[in-house]
């Protein structure tokens, strides 16, 4: 019946063959990797399709099974795999997104002396990222967590010949690995807290469902919390968002497929996947929700001041993560994983469209460009679609979802609605700005690739066709009047509820949005944005240094780090070393003492040996006389 | 009769260690050395015949001590013209190669 | 077990670097070639015979029916100390040779790390025939610690290690080799003299035994057998039973509380300075930078598992209710080690240094997982010993091949070697990311079963030893990118990537670290049983007492 259900696992063993292969193949084969790599994520795409498929009927049955991967005793640590409406879900958005990032990177990646490398880290990359979308339990799901991390930190390192690059992968491995701390300890927490010590999710969904179980409320909202940590660093959420921007060194498809469609999205996901543990604890509700708002209007506001085309865009992403959190810390993770999903198409078509520009023009400074609209127009009609959808501007994908959280948002908490509304605001207008000032007016450095930028080949351009159609019409799956998606994804009798007060004012947020941004930056297309900046420097220059929190960490953590490891070593250099220099001295010293002795006289040594017989016989008589 | 005998001995054991222990010319040493060995042999000699269980083996082994004791002095004597020869002094003192 | 049951196949296993030993003697010494080719294949065999032994190891009955033994040295006592004058007194030291769950992965992994030690000993320059010879006697020493089965005989073989490494540091190491291979010696000798001390300790009390002779009477015996030690160590009342002309109406088997607490903590001291734990780290650090690739690999990935295994084997086991009652100070310094090591490490500038610091923090993750006493916390210890003595097996061989090269292992002069040598850069990459528990290597298993096993018993000290795989993610990559990314330097640009013979054991090493990383049951399983018997031995103590 379920065929390709119960085949689920095959989908992320495809890519892993992908990677194996290509990395055998080595250097040589550069055009072999390209078709390997796009023929078997589309293989796995097409798997996928049809498990979703399988999923729409009703009243699918959640498939799981599994291996035994360590048996200790009496304790059972497994691997397996789950598939449920979620999982489908999310199957088909990472090998979907996977499959046209790498027929882009065909063409982007071109010229590129490691393509093959580049080819077998994406491989690897879908292959964790799939395993963990597919995992049945916190174990599993951690081990491709952390897989997904280090493809990640890869992929960012990967022209590691800059100086830039090696400190952005490195910062984006420790940054997120904070959290992972995190998560793992909630694995800790959960392993001996659940009955049968049990880690996988259908145990966690029945354990937490019903309020009062055996675990108590201070250990639940620990546990809520610590698998918070953990998506946190993943999703880039404050304070842990610094990794991002800085990952945007690695190449551009990368960006598109794991830092805004998939692997970014992982946290939101594990917080959808764990929900039960969340909604069992108020507090950590709270604190998704807040943390979620605060990120979203933050980032939005960054984004707002920044000149490099593919930062402005990740601190977009860290902003839209935001309103995912925001949702799910309402209690509506349909909304948050709606928007999970209409925002993966949309942001990697953003990316992807950004990076055709800086494959053209070979800059990332906006304030370079102007004026591709003209030469690169398949190129700026899809990014237009994707600012569009971002800014929430009906009837595009972004809208629908954006208005779902917001409509949450309204109905639960007015001032997390309120922030979700500014947020939304500011994202219409950075992206007008962002639009403007690359695809509008004149070319303002004198650059001749910028002059003469050419529109990238088909094998770009097409996934960017892709991606924008996808970027349409995703959003109707749910709608104010339709509540079809999120009655499929939670098995719950849908109960669609718009609000006609939300969606006024979450248009009215986008259309001023891109008003004020078009009245701000498009008018005076020469000096960009100065009149803003000249009314409030400090703002600007603040928002500009992304608020000194990268200073701040630097300051804190990585100097007192260094602080604490020069004391210890002086520590280890002089007391421990010390004390072991001064046993040694201490038996030199006794040594020399009795080297005295030593003076190389047979007589001297001969009156010892006689001296010492005499104390013997007198030990010997004087014992025998006392006894 | 054998106290007599063992004192004698142990007088004559005392000055060799005394001459082996304090006299700086070698040769001094080496005779104070065989003074030793013979107020052993009169110990042997002395209990063999009025020790407890008296038997012959007493004297003969002092015989061999006797030999053995001529044999170390002709070595001894030899390795002391070696070292005059080399050294130009007996004093023992003198004679502390093995310290540095 | 097998057809060939029979044939006394440890002793065939612990021989065999010994015969190698001699026919390289009887080599002439300039031939590099066949002395090289004879100590290859010669550490080949125990190999060989490792993984057939892992192969055939039953997983459920533990090590029965290994056990080889003959009587070795017999010392009879005066007996005046003697309860009865009829009785004769001897000292027993025993050839007993024996295999357990404990031991076998511990046995291979000799057999692995020696053998790729030994296809990398390309760098020795002179005196091939002396090295050769050390080389195949530490190897030697070291499957005779993991085999025997008597403390004394334990003793020796610890000792002919101990004398092997300080030759082969000495002769074949960098600058300051001597003052390294004295500094080792030294404080080694200590901890040996220490253990010593301790087992002359065990064997007059706890290697007590009473037998009865043809003749009918009775002869006591104090032996070194482990069997026998444990024995009583479990079971102190033993004696109690045999009838009273045996025991002169005393229970001869006497050790007071203040006697196992005595043996406990010079056990503890004795492997500790091998562990190292915290302080007693110093000696180690001079070792791993003066000491020849090859010796360190040994040293670093077989040389300091001994101490762990000496300390599980006679700490543990046979002082279960002392240690579970320290497990609190073990589980402390534990996290002392991983922690201090971590912060230190990340404050070197020299890679070898680094690498120094980084064992002192993982084996802080071996003594959490003692400490944990449970299942999962042990099977952790002993799965991290395995894991990190390939880890750092790899990473010492790749630091050998680099060094040749570049002629320097500070990271500040080092830097962009991926792109003249992508494939040691690659391998060095996944051997941190191994080493920093990335999952599906094997440092992941080892670490992630010690803290979930001490956190069980100790919920706070395993949240402050979380901050450890952060620690340890951030020297991990502040070295190896340091070394590997970043804008190549000039001087570096012409080196060329690994030679086969380089990249075979490498590739080697992290097929086995990639095995235990995907599939941890094999060494799991294995594992399980004697770590079962010890959690029974345990709960009899705790419900004993």
């Amino acid at each position: 019946m379920d065929t390709y259900t119960n085949i689920a696992w095959v989908i992320p063993l495809l890519p892993l063959a992908g990677f194996l292969v290509i990395t055998a193949l080595g250097r040589g084969f550069r055009a072999a990797s390209v078709w390997v790599g796009s023929a078997l994520s589309l293989a796995s795409f097409v798997l996928s399709l049809l498990v979703l498929i399988e999923r729409l009927k009703p009243n699918a049955v959640d498939y799981n099974n599994g291996f035994d991967w360590i048996r200790i005793g009496d304790y059972t640590l497994t691997i397996g795999f789950e598939v449920t409406n979620l999982t489908a879900l999310m199957l088909v958005v990472v090998t979907l997104v996977g499959f046209l990032v790498n027929v882009y990177s065909a063409g982007y990646m071109k010229d590129d002396e490691r393509i093959t490398v580049f080819y077998g880290y994406v491989s690897l990359f879908s292959f964790s990222m799939l395993g963990l979308v597919l995992s049945d339990n916190m174990l599993s799901f951690y081990l491709f967590w952390e897989l997904v991390g280090v493809c990640s930190f890869l992929l960012v390192g990967f022209w590691y010949a800059r100086p830039a690059a090696r400190a952005a992968a490195k910062k984006a491995f420790i940054v997120t690995r904070i959290g992972d701390a995190g998560l793992f300890l909630a694995i800790l927490l959960l392993f001996w807290y659940m009955p049968e010590h049990s880690l996988s999710f259908t145990m966690i969904e029945s354990v937490f469902d019903h309020q009062g179980g055996t675990i108590t409320a201070g250990i639940t909202t620990l546990i809520a919390l610590l698998i918070f940590l953990g998506a946190v660093g993943k999703s880039g959420q404050f304070p842990l968002h610094v990794w991002l921007p800085d990952a945007m060194e690695g190449p551009t498809p990368i960006s598109a497929l794991i830092h805004a469609a998939t692997m970014v999205a992982a946290g939101v996901f594990l917080v959808a996947r764990t929900f039960d543990i969340f909604q069992a604890s108020e507090a950590a509700m709270t604190t998704v929700a807040y943390v979620g708002a605060f990120t979203a209007i933050f980032a939005a506001t960054i984004a707002l001041a920044q000149n490099d085309m593919k930062r402005i865009l990740a601190y977009s992403t860290i902003s839209q993560l935001g309103f995912m959190m925001l949702a799910l810390g309402l209690g509506s993770w349909t909304a948050g994983i709606f928007h999970l999903f209409t925002h993966a198409f949309f942001k990697a078509l953003l990316f992807l469209g950004a990076g055709s520009v800086i494959h053209a023009v070979h800059t990332q400074n906006i304030q370079e460009m102007g004026g591709l609209g003209k030469s690169m127009r398949v190129t700026a009609w899809t990014f237009a679609i994707g600012a569009l959808a971002l800014s929430g501007i009906p009837p595009l994908s972004g809208f629908w979802s954006k208005d779902a959280i917001l409509t949450v948002a309204l109905e639960q908490n007015p001032l997390l609605f309120v922030v979700g509304l500014a947020a939304a605001f500011c994202t219409a207008l950075y992206m007008t700005r962002l639009f403007v000032l690359v695809f509008l007016g004149k070319p303002k450095a004198a650059k001749a690739s910028i002059a003469g930028a050419k529109e990238s080949p088909a094998v770009m351009t097409a996934p960017l066709i892709a991606l924008a159609a996808l970027a349409v019409i995703a959003g109707f799956v749910e709608t104010p009047w339709n509540g079809w998606f999120a009655s499929w994804l939670s098995d719950e009798a849908g109960a669609s509820h718009g609000s006609a007060l939300a969606i006024v004012l979450s248009i009215a947020a986008g259309m001023l949005g891109i008003v004020s941004g078009w009245l701000l930056f498009g008018k005076r297309r020469e000096r960009s944005g100065a009149g803003f900046a000249e009314r409030m420097p400090g703002l600007v220059k603040l928002a500009e240094n992304k608020y000194y929190i990268d200073e701040g960490y630097e300051a804190v953590f990585v100097k007192g780090l260094r602080g604490l490891g020069t004391a210890l070593a002086a520590f280890d250099k002089y007391v421990i070393g010390g004390a072991v220099k001064l046993a040694g001295v201490c038996a030199n010293a006794a040594g020399k003492l009795a080297l005295r002795l030593q003076n190389g006289q047979v007589q001297t040594y001969s009156l010892a040996a006689v001296l010492g017989i005499v104390v013997i016989v007198i030990a010997i008589i004087g014992r025998r006389m006392l006894s | 009769m054998l106290p007599s005998y063992l004192t004698m001995a142990a007088i004559l054991f005392c000055i060799g260690l005394y001459g082996a222990l304090a006299k700086r010319n070698a040769i001094i040493v080496l005779l104070s050395l065989e003074l030793m060995l013979n107020a052993v042999n009169l110990n042997l000699v002395a209990f063999s015949k009025y020790g407890v269980v008296p038997a012959l083996t007493g004297q003969i082994f002092s015989i061999f001590t006797i030999t053995v004791a001529a044999a170390e002095a002709a070595v001894a004597v030899a390795i002391l013209i070696a070292l005059f020869r080399s050294r130009g002094t007996v004093d023992v003192e003198a004679f502390d190669r093995m310290r540095r | 077990m097998s057809f060939l049951q029979d044939i006394p196949i440890l002793s065939i296993l612990l021989l065999v670097p010994l015969l190698g030993f001699i026919v390289i003697l009887c080599l002439p010494k300039h031939r590099a070639g066949w002395l090289k080719t004879a100590a290859v294949i010669t550490t080949l065999i125990p190999l060989a015979l490792s993984l057939w032994l892992y192969a055939d190891y039953d997983n459920k009955h533990g090590g029965e029916g290994y056990d080889e033994s003959a009587a070795w040295l017999q010392i009879p006592i005066n007996k005046e100390t003697a309860t009865n004058a009829d009785t004769e007194m001897v000292f027993s030291f025993q050839y007993a040779l024996g295999l357990d769950g404990l031991s076998l992965p511990l046995l291979l992994l000799t057999g692995i790390v020696t053998a790729m030690a030994a296809l990398a000993a390309f760098h020795v320059k002179k005196r091939w025939k002396a090295f050769f010879s050390w080389f195949l006697l530490l190897e030697f020493g070291m499957l005779g610690v993991f085999l025997a089965r008597d403390v004394f005989l334990f003793f020796i073989f610890f000792e002919i290690t101990l004398v092997a490494t300080y030759f082969l540091i000495g002769i074949w190491g960098y600058y300051n080799k001597e003052k390294a291979a004295n500094r080792f010696l030294i404080y080694n000798g200590l901890g040996s003299a220490i253990m010593l001390i301790a087992f002359v300790m065990l064997v007059n009390t706890a290697g007590f035994r009473i037998e009865e002779t043809a003749a009918g009477a009775y002869q006591y015996i104090y032996s070194g057998s482990y069997a026998d030690i444990a024995a009583n160590m479990a079971d102190p009342n033993a004696f109690v039973n045999l009838p009273a002309e045996a025991t002169g109406g005393v229970n001869p088997f006497q050790m007071s509380d203040g006697m196992m607490w005595t043996v406990f903590i010079l056990l503890l001291v004795a492997f500790g300075i091998k562990l190292p734990i915290f302080p007693f780290h110093t000696w180690m650090l001079k070792v791993h930078q003066e000491a020849p690739p090859s010796v360190v690999m040994i040293h670093s990935g077989v040389l300091l598992k001994m101490g762990a295994y000496g300390l599980i084997r006679f700490g543990l086991f046979l002082f279960p209710e002392q240690a579970r009652e320290w497990a609190g100070v073990l589980a402390v310094l534990g996290v002392v080690n991983l922690l201090y090591g971590a912060i230190l490490a990340f404050r070197q500038n020299e890679f070898k240094l680094v690498l120094a610091y980084s064992s002192i923090s993982h084996m802080g993750i071996v003594l959490i997982g003692l400490a944990a006493f449970n299942e999962i916390g042990l099977q952790g210890a002993i799965f991290q010993l395995v894991s990190h003595g390939l880890i750092s097996a790899l990473l010492f061989l790749i630091v050998g091949s680099l060094y040749e090269r570049t002629g320097t292992t500070e990271l500040t002069e080092l830097g962009g070697l991926a792109r003249s040598m992508p494939f040691m850069s690659g391998v060095l990459l996944a051997a941190g990311l191994a080493s920093l528990g990335l999952p599906g290597l094997s440092g992941f298993v080892g670490e992630f079963l010690s803290l979930l096993g001490l956190f069980e018993s100790m919920r706070w000290v395993t949240a402050v030893a979380v901050l450890g795989i952060i620690l340890t993610a951030v020297y991990v990559l502040r070295s190896v990118l340091k070394m590997t990314f970043g804008p190549q330097k000039e001087t570096f640009a012409a080196l060329k990537d690994a030679r086969f013979i380089e990249a075979l054991p490498m590739i080697v090493l992290l097929a086995f670290i990639v095995l235990l990383g995907c599939y941890p049951s094999a060494l799991t399983d294995t594992v399980d049983f004697s770590v079962d018997g010890f959690m029974k031995l345990l709960l009899a103590t705790r419900s004993g007492g």
